[in-house]
Parts: structure tokens; sequence; C-alpha cells
């Protein structure tokens, strides 16, 4: 390794780091020839700081750097290295190898370069360089992969006018890195503000390769040996989480922006505001083709957990997820005025009430019923969401009903007498604790866990 | 001309465009990877053939439009077109300037990429200005930075200090010209949400490339005067806070100039701006001034203060501009917050705050007397009749003391330590503050003689610099006024005390004053009441014990000697006081040895008309002071005493005089019936004319 350094030192900052490149793909390619996987120990990985990032090892030496254009000449020939080393393998270890975070002070650039590769990937169509950021999208902790989603999307839908379309062309090179960059995205944009909603083209895009074949979001899941539980701080395996929170969070944080941006005093102007409507009613429908999407996802995910012989042991949709998302829900609901948002309220909780019944029915998401009501004891009413959080009525007697409990069929109506006599329910709509609009109310006696029907 | 594209959101020059939905032709990947390669290596990979700087230019175009990560890259590239254009641009005025001809012969004709390249940067900055305007607006006035710098040298371009010319060429040569439009364009995108983006990057600009750049500044200055001077002092302001958070290096003053180079352009971009719109300058500035006073206070709140002296400091304009005004807004109340402000503040700054102020309050030219009235009168002591609402706060009283002495203490420095007016030094170092207070002497002198606690000797001590600034005409000025001016003895002290000051150091000063005197009397710049002051305090400085040889009413005696012609011609004015006063001050007066006889008759002719004068007007004084003076000149010599008898005897024997000695009035002549209603006296205007100097304006003085 030193003598590769003391040869590079020699270069200026663009040959050296074309040479950086080519000894290490000697060495690396030698190296899998001894052993299947190879360790990347520090040597490589401080020459490639030294000579592609250009932090300086010497404390007194200048910095070389790259100018811009020498930049866009680097990678180009990244790009074209990556394409033309035909070893998957090879070309894994190199990309890990330069763009795995370190931790240390080369993070910054490592990412920096890595957007503006990826980014040219997409352009040209690299797929392997594609394949390789898929896989490095797994297994890089989140905050990072969600920069490298951060970088493309500034890129391609808010940057370049019109370049959206060369983004949406991946789906049919690379839907591994479509489903990995989902994932990125959801986890990116997560609509808890006005800034994490997702730019117009990026869903316009995201609906429409869904739509077009729902199982892309299940590839990374699909193509996964899976562990027994996922590691803490990586995406997760599907977008589908993330998909849902979109879903369900929109209507009320589409009108959370409307507020503000009426208060604000901005679109004033009665175009600006219609056009804006507008958009918004077009993102209305692209969430609820979204939605659609998801749903049927989410059925055919039992599928494939039996034949995977996962089922009822991993749950895709974390129960610690859906805690949080009814958390946030339940604060939006709040702060947006109810008599005015209850259009939007309706509808949020719908779509939640739909996803959870589905995830619940397809195994996607492992957790009691008992365990649900808890959660969403504190949202506003819906009839849909009570019907899912009640279960499904069993008819056969049960020891534990209390004598003369009559099991209703339907809807058990909410706030109605009927209940009113439980002791732990208070009747009374104005109590202190209790928020201004009806809650759901959990039946007594309805105790059993949800085991799916096979 | 440029007031005209003042409206934010102006559209930029070039044809409509609807960009959103212009086709694009949507490359394949391996169009695009072609493309790339002959960026990059500037040869048509199809043909082999060097790419012109035109085609190279398009491909970049392209790049630009389908690959984002390339943006930078492109940007770079395109420099070099804006460089080609501008060399060939100042070849072809060279050219023709040499009559040559205007030949398009130099490179080729790149008007259609420079559009070409605007179009396609416009339609991004409208597209996304927020992501768009600050890369696109440093961009473009870097490169203007660049190109200005680069060809500051050239033959055709103009020096960087005519400015207007400078500008004229630049705006005149299409590619800068694009540049700047570029630049507007995302200014007035960004204006109403965050212009900061686009101004910081302009004055990181103006510290680089400044002189040449300033053509720059003051287009886009004029073009946005408003914005411009709010953003750049606001960006002024936070550079300064990041920086003025290191410690003041107090023995290395002039390091602070290169820690904070912002605020140097600051002062440049406003320097630009003052001639047309200073108000719009002072406007913001008292904002700012009053905004820091709020009581919500950040960082940058508290270094607003000393971000405005700074900026006064560096530049005398600025501070003209504010000084006057910002002293009228200082109420009470403002001066409350002003104190609480720096109370909290270590001794240190507040030391060096205060020696700033001061320094800055030399400076000051216009307004500087109202600066003076105002530090004095705040500094002066609260008293009884002061409304208790507008009584200002003991320690900003304080406060108001200690700058005054600290400002006299300065200027004493400044006038004392001037350098000698030799011919190898330079000028004497100018002070603004008392080149202004000149022409404030006599009002001065005027609030000195109140004799006011405190504010008098403050002020008389200032008489006292001012004097010694600008000799000899603001001493004899002083004097002078002091001289006429004061009613009491205790007034009049005032004169001998700053004569005492100045003698030391100014010779001749005295007979100066006296001369000055004696001018103001001829040229009728002085009413018969100052005269009559004048004389009597004159009068009373000479008849003072004197303390030698030195002393001031012994000089004065001799210095007035010398004016006893003048004075004499005095005895004879139509107004009885001064002519009475006149007689006392040369009672007191002492002759000199040899006086020409000449002056000696006229005088003792005029003193003995006078002598019968009084006594027909039978007034005590006036018969003592004419008495004393007839019998003092009696003493001249004996010629002189020949001379009275002879006079007193002519007099007492006019039948006009008779009724003096108990006779009657000759009843007048029958042929002067028409001049007996007037009571004028032939006589007596003939004497007036053989004495008095002012005659104009009277029948009479066709025959003289």
């Amino acid at each position: 390794m030193n003598d590769i350094r003391h040869s590079l030192l020699r270069r200026d900052a663009l040959s050296a780091a074309k040479e950086v490149l080519y000894h290490l793909d000697i060495y690396f390619s030698s190296q899998l020839q001894n052993a299947p996987l190879p360790i990347v120990d520090k040597g490589p990985i401080e020459l490639l700081e030294e000579f592609i990032f250009q932090v300086p090892k010497e404390r007194n030496s200048q910095p070389k750097r790259l100018n811009s254009l020498q930049e866009l000449q680097l990678l180009e020939i990244m790009c074209s290295y990556f394409q033309e080393q035909t070893k998957d393998s090879v070309r894994q270890i190199i990309f890990s190898a330069l763009f795995s975070p370190q931790g240390n002070k080369a993070d910054d650039g490592r990412m920096i370069l890595l957007g503006k590769l990826v980014s040219m990937a997409v352009a040209v169509c690299r797929v392997p360089v594609l394949e390789c950021a898929a896989s490095w999208l797994q297994r890089t902790p989140a905050i990072y992969s969600v920069r490298l989603a951060r970088a493309i999307v500034d890129d391609y839908c808010c940057l370049v006018p019109g370049s959206i379309q060369t983004l949406k062309q991946i789906f049919s090179a690379s839907p591994r890195f479509c489903c990995q960059f989902i994932t990125s995205v959801t986890a990116l944009y997560d609509l808890s503000s006005d800034d994490l909603i997702p730019p117009s083209d990026l869903l316009e895009m995201v609906v429409s390769w869904i739509f077009e074949d729902p199982r892309l979001i299940l590839i990374t899941f699909l193509n996964t040996p899976i562990a027994a539980n996922l590691p803490i701080g990586f995406l997760e395996l599907t977008p589908l989480t993330g998909l849902i929170r979109w879903c369900v969070k929109a209507p009320l944080a589409y009108k959370r922006k409307k507020k503000a941006s009426l208060s604000n005093g901005h679109l004033t102007n009665k175009i600006a505001k219609d056009s804006a409507t507008g958009a918004d009613k077009d993102c209305h429908l692209l969430y609820s083709k979204l939605h659609l999407s998801v749903l049927q996802v989410l059925m055919m995910l039992q599928g494939h957990l039996t034949e995977k012989n996962l089922y009822g042991r991993l749950g895709l949709v974390p129960f610690d997820h859906v805690v949080p998302l009814v958390e946030e829900i339940n604060r939006l609901s709040d702060e947006l005025n109810p008599l005015n948002a209850s259009k939007e309220i309706e509808l949020a909780l719908d779509r939640l009430a739909q996803a959870l019944q589905v995830a619940m029915a397809s195994g996607a998401l492992l957790c009691t019923r008992d365990d649900l009501r808890t959660v969403c004891a504190r949202l506003p009413h819906n009839n849909l969401l009570q019907l899912v959080i009640s279960g499904p009525v069993q008819q056969a007697t049960h020891a534990a009903l209390p004598p003369g409990f009559y099991p209703h069929i339907h809807t058990p109506p909410l706030g109605y007498p009927a209940h009113a006599a439980h002791p732990a329910l208070p009747a009374h709509p104005a109590h202190p604790a209790l928020p201004a609009h009806p809650v759901q109310t959990f039946i007594p006696g309805m105790t059993f866990p949800y085991r799916p029907i096979r | 001309m440029s007031a005209l594209c003042d409206p934010p959101g102006a559209a930029p020059p070039g044809p409509p465009q609807n960009p959103a939905h212009r086709a694009h032709p949507l490359l394949s990947s391996q169009e695009l990877a072609q493309e790339i390669k002959a960026f990059l290596s500037g040869v048509d990979p199809v043909h082999g053939n060097k790419l012109t700087i035109k085609e190279h230019a398009r491909c970049a175009i392209l790049l630009l439009r389908s690959l984002p990560p390339a943006r930078s890259a492109v940007l770079e590239h395109l420099r070099n077109v804006f460089d080609e254009y501008v060399c060939t641009y100042l070849l072809e005025l060279e050219s023709s300037e040499a009559g040559l001809g205007a030949r398009r012969t130099q490179g080729p004709n790149l008007d259609d990429v420079v559009q070409e390249i605007q179009n396609v940067l416009s339609e991004f900055v409208r597209m996304n200005p927020k992501a768009w305007a600050p890369v696109v607006s440093a961009w473009s006035i870097d490169l203007m930075g660049q190109l200005s710098s680069k060809y500051a040298g050239r033959h055709g371009v103009p020096h960087a200090s005519s400015l207007n010319e400078l500008l004229q060429l630049w705006m005149s040569c299409k590619a800068t010209r694009t540049l700047m439009d570029i630049y507007t364009q995302c200014l007035s995108s960004m204006i109403s949400t965050c212009p900061d983006a686009c101004v910081d990057a302009l004055l990181d600009t103006s510290v680089q490339h400044s002189p040449h750049f300033d053509w720059v500044v003051a287009h886009i200055g004029s073009s946005f005067p408003n914005t411009i001077i709010s953003r750049v002092l606001s960006c002024g302001l936070k550079d300064f806070c990041v920086h003025g958070a290191a410690p003041v290096d107090l023995l290395f003053p002039t390091a602070a100039d290169k820690r904070v180079p912002k605020i140097a352009s600051v002062v440049g971009i406003l320097g630009h701006l003052a001639s047309r719109h200073s108000d719009s300058i002072k406007q913001e500035l008292l904002r700012m001034f009053h905004e820091s006073l709020g009581p919500v206070r950040d960082q940058q709140q508290k270094a607003t203060v000393p971000f405005l002296l700074q900026l006064a400091v560096m530049s005398p304009m600025l501070l003209g501009t504010i000084s006057s005004e910002l002293v009228d807004s200082l109420k009470p109340s403002v001066l409350s917050q002003l104190h609480q402000h720096f109370a909290a503040l270590p001794r240190e700054d507040l030391e060096n705050m205060v020696s700033i102020v001061v320094h800055l309050i030399c400076q000051t030219s216009a307004g500087a007397y109202r600066i003076l009235q105002f530090l004095v009168n705040t500094a002066m002591p609260a008293s009884v009749i002061t409304t208790p609402g507008l009584a200002v706060h003991d320690s900003v009283r304080e406060a108001c003391d200690r700058i005054i002495q600290l400002l006299l203490l300065n200027l004493q420095k400044l006038v004392y330590n001037r350098g000698s007016a030799s011919l190898g030094d330079a000028p004497p170092r100018a002070v603004p503050f008392l080149d202004e207070l000149k022409g404030h002497v006599r009002e001065l002198c005027v609030e000195t003689l109140r004799l006011e606690r405190k504010r008098f000797l403050w002020q008389h001590q200032l008489l006292g610099l001012l004097s010694v600034y600008c000799t000899p005409s603001c001493a004899t000025d002083a004097l002078f006024y002091l001289l006429t001016l004061a009613r009491s003895q205790e007034e009049l002290g005032l004169a001998t005390q700053l004569y005492a000051v100045l003698s030391s150091c100014m010779s001749d000063l005295l007979p100066a004053t006296v001369k000055k005197c004696v001018c103001q009397i001829h040229t009728g710049g002085l009413s018969e009441q100052h005269m009559v002051q004048l004389f009597h305090n004159l009068a009373l400085i000479v008849q003072w014990e004197g303390e030698g040889p030195a002393s001031m009413s012994t000089q004065l005696g001799t210095v007035l000697s010398l004016h006893l012609n003048d004075l004499g011609q005095l005895l004879l004015h139509r107004n009885p006081e001064v002519a009475e006063a006149a007689s006392l001050l040369l009672s007191v007066c002492p002759l000199p040895r040899a006086i020409r006889p000449a002056h000696l008759l006229v005088i003792i002719r005029s003193a003995v008309h006078q002598f019968f004068l009084v006594l027909h007007r039978q007034c005590p004084t006036g018969i003592s002071y004419s008495t004393r003076l007839l019998s003092r000149l009696s003493g001249a010599s004996p010629a002189a005493m020949k001379a009275i008898l002879q006079q007193l005897v002519e007099g007492a024997l006019h039948p006009g005089n008779a009724e003096l000695f108990g006779g009657l009035a000759k009843p007048p002549a029958g042929d002067d019936t028409s001049l007996e209603g007037t009571r004028i006296s032939l006589l007596d205007i003939n004497r007036r004319f053989t004495t008095a100097v002012n005659f104009s304006g009277s029948v009479w003085s066709v025959f003289h």
C-alpha cells in the first residue's frame, strides 16, 4: 500500500484518483481469488480518502483539489469502471470501500461524491452502479441512505426541469435500485413538516412505478436472505411502512401546509391559489392510487411470507412503527381544528383503518387487537377504525362474557347508552382529560389475539 | 435609466418562453454518454475533430439540461465563453480605435451562444428560484468580478476611477450585460423571500475585485437601491457579528481591517449609493440603530451600535450622513435605552467605544454645532426648571460629561500636536469639528457669556482651542465678540482669561483684535449700542490695575493709543451715547509720546465740540468724561494746551453757545427759515465731515 501511495503522491489530483482505482481493482481482485469474502482493511480506505476524497494525510501538506471539471471526469471514469468490471463481487467491494461511511471527516466528501456518481449513473443508465447503490442503501445506516436519496431528489425533482423523466426510466433498468430508492425517500419525506412533503414530481413518479408493477415494493424483501431480527437504524426491507405513512398522513399534512401558507399571506393572488389547489387535487388522486397499490401489495404479501416460511414471524410493517404513526395522526388532527378538517381527518383515519386491517390480515403487522386498541384510544372517532380494532365479532358463546351481554354484529355505536353503563368509561364527553372530539372506545370482553385465517 | 428597472420580479429580457412545456428531446443514455465525452475532451467523438468554442458551449448547455451532477462543471466551462467574448470585444474596440475599421475577423460571433446560455439559466431560475438563484447569482457575479479585474489593465478599458465610462463600456458588451441581466433576475426573484443569498455573493466579490468591480455594484445598487442598502447592511452586520465574537485586539487595531473584510465592501458599496440615495441610507442606518435598542435582544442587535460606529469610522461620508439626524433622535428615552444597553458591557469595551465616539465627533463637520449643543445640554446637571419627563438619567448625564471632557482633551491634542507648518511638512491635519465651529464663534461667545454652570467652562475652553486651531482669525473674532458683548465685570473676565490663554502662544493678538474692532466700527458692522458697550469694556480693562508691562490692561492701552485718530473721529458721532463712550475711552487711554500734530488738532477740535454738546445736553457723566479728556489732552503738549484754550474761547463766543453762559439764543436769520424747523446746524455738519468717515448717503457728500 505504501509503494502505491508514494507513486501516487507524484501525480496530479485527477490522474492519482484514476490510478488509485486501478491499483485497488487489482488488489481486491487478487484478494477475492484467495478468500470469498475479503475484509476491507484500513490501507485501501486510507488511500481512497487521500486520493479520491482529497483528505490530506500529513497535516502540513497542501491538499490537491479537483476542480469541477476534473471531478466530472473522475465521475465519468468511475462510471465506466463499474460498467466494465464484470465481476459483481469486485464491484461491490470497491463500491463499499469507496462509499461506506467511516465516521470520519471524509464522510461529507464521500456522500457528496456518491450523490453525484449515482446521479450520473441515473442519467447515463449505468446499471452496475445503480445495483451497487441499491446494496449500499440497504447496508448503510439510514441517516446516510437518506442523504443519498436527497441528493438524487434534488437533482432530478428540484433542480433540472424535466429531468424527472430520466429518473423515471430507471424503473426498467434497475428495479432493485428503484425499490431501495422508494424506501429511502419515504424515510426522508415523512411529512412531519411542510418541507418534508414529497415534491409532486417525486410522488407522481413513485406512484406510477408502483402502479405499473406493485411487486416493485417487495423486490428487496424477496431477494434478500432474511435475518431473524432486523437491525435497527437501517432502512426497512420494504417501503411499506413509509408508503402507509404517506397515504395516511397526506390529507392532514397538505391541509396543514395550506393553512400555514394562507396565514402567511402567500398565494394571495387568485391564479396562484387556483393552481396550487389544482396541484393539491392531483396529489390527492395520486395518494388514493398509491393507497390502493399498497393495499394490493399487502394482500400479495401473505403468499410470499408463507413461501419463505416467515408467516407470523416477520413483521414487515413493524408494530413499533405503527405506534408513532398513530401518535402523529393524533397530534396533527389536534393541531388542525377538527371542525375545519373533519373531511381530512376522516380520510386519514379511513386509510389507517384499511391499512391496519389488511396488514394484520396478511401477516405483515403482528399485534393483538388489544395493542391496537390501546394505541388508537385517543384518536378521533371513526367508524371504520372502530370496526377494525374491535375485530370480527364471533358468535361463539364465551364463558368470559358477562351474562346479558349481547355481542354486536354490526358496528357498536359509540358513546351510546349501551356502553355508558361501563364504569371505566366516562359518560360525559366534557371530561377534562378527554379531547373535545369523541374518542375510540374499546369494547370489553373482546380479548382474543388475532389469528390469521389459514 | 436604472431606476426604471427597480420593480421586483422584473422580467429579464429575452423572448418569452414556456419552459415547462418546451420539448427538450430526451437523449438516450448512449447519446448522453457521447456528449459527456465530447464535453470533457473537447473533441467530437464521431468525427474526431476539435469542437469549436460554440459547439463546446452548446454541448455544455445540453449537459446542463440533462446531466444534473454536471452543473458546476458546466458553469465553470461557460466562463470561458464569456471570457472569450469579452476578449474579442475589446480587441475589436482597440482595432476600430486604431482606425482599422470595425472588422469582425478576430473570432466567431458568440452572440447567439451567450443568448442561449442566458435563456437556459433564466429558465432554471424562473422554475426554481430557491435552488438556482443563489448558485447562478454567485456564478454570474463572480464571473463579472473576474472579467473586470482581468481586463482592467487593457488599453480600451477606462480606469477604475471613471465609473461612468467603465459602466458604459461593460454594459455595451453583450457578455457582461447578459451576466448583469442574469444576476438582476436572480436578485429580483429572491427579493421578496431571501435576497441575502444573492447579496452575500455581491459582497464577497466586491471584497475580492474592488475597485474594478465597482461598476457592477453601482449598477445593481442603483437598480435596487432599497434592497441593496438594507441587505448590504444586514449582511455586513452578520459578518461583523461572526468576526466580532473574537476578542478585539486592542494592541493591533489595524488587524481589525483584515479580520472584517466585508465591512470594507459595505462601506464601498454604500459610498457608491450615497450620491443619489443618501436619504435611504440615512433612514436605514437610523432604523437599524433604533431597532437595535428594542427589548428583544439577540447577538446581532447587540452588535449593531459597535457596527455602526465602525462603519462611521471607516466612511466619513456615512458619518456625515447620519450624525446630525442621529443627534436629533437621541431623546431622553432613547438615551436611557442606550444606557441600559451598554451598562453590562465590560469596562474595556466601553472605553474603547467612548474613544471611538470622541474620535467620530472630532471628524464630524456638518452639524458639529448641533452635536456640541446636544452634548452640553445633556451633560448639564438637572435644574429645578427642567421638565421632569425630559430629564435624563444621571448616569447618562455623567457619560455625556465624560465624553465632553474627553472630546476637549482630544481636541487639545489635535490642536497642539498639529506640527509646524514649515515648508517640508504636510499641511497640518484638519479637524472637521473645529472647522465647522469656525462659523459659530459668535454663538459660542454668546453662550459662554451666559455663565451657566459648567457649560461656560467647556465652551470657554473650546473657544480657546478654536482660536488656536485657526489662528488668528478665530482668536480675534472670539476676543472681539467677548469684548463687545460682555455686559458686566464678570463677563468681561472671560475675555481677559481667553487672552491670557492665547497670548502665550500668539503674538500680536491684541493689536489684531483692536484693529478688528476698529474695522468693524468703520464698516458699520457694529450697532451703536454695541459700540458703546465695547468702548466701556475697553475703558474698563485699561483702567484695571495692571500687574505688569505684560498685562492686558497695559498692553491694551498701548495698542489703543495707536488708534487715537480713529477713535477721535467718533467723538462727534451723531449718537450722543457713542460720542460719550468714545470720550471715556480716550480719556483713560494713554497718549503716545509722538503724536502727529494734525491728528492731535483734529481730536482736540472734536473734543471741544463734544464738550459744548454735552454741556448743551446737561449730561453729568458726559461732562465728566469730556472734562477728563480735555485735561488729559492739554497735558499732551504746550501746543495742545494752546489749541484747547483757543477752541474753548472760540466756542464760548459762538452765538450758538450763548445760552450756556446765560445769554439768549439768537433768533435765526431770515433766509434760514427753511432750515429752521429741522434745526440743523451747518457748522455741526461741517465739523462732522472733517472727522467722521461715514459720509455716504447725505447731500453734503457732494462737496467733500
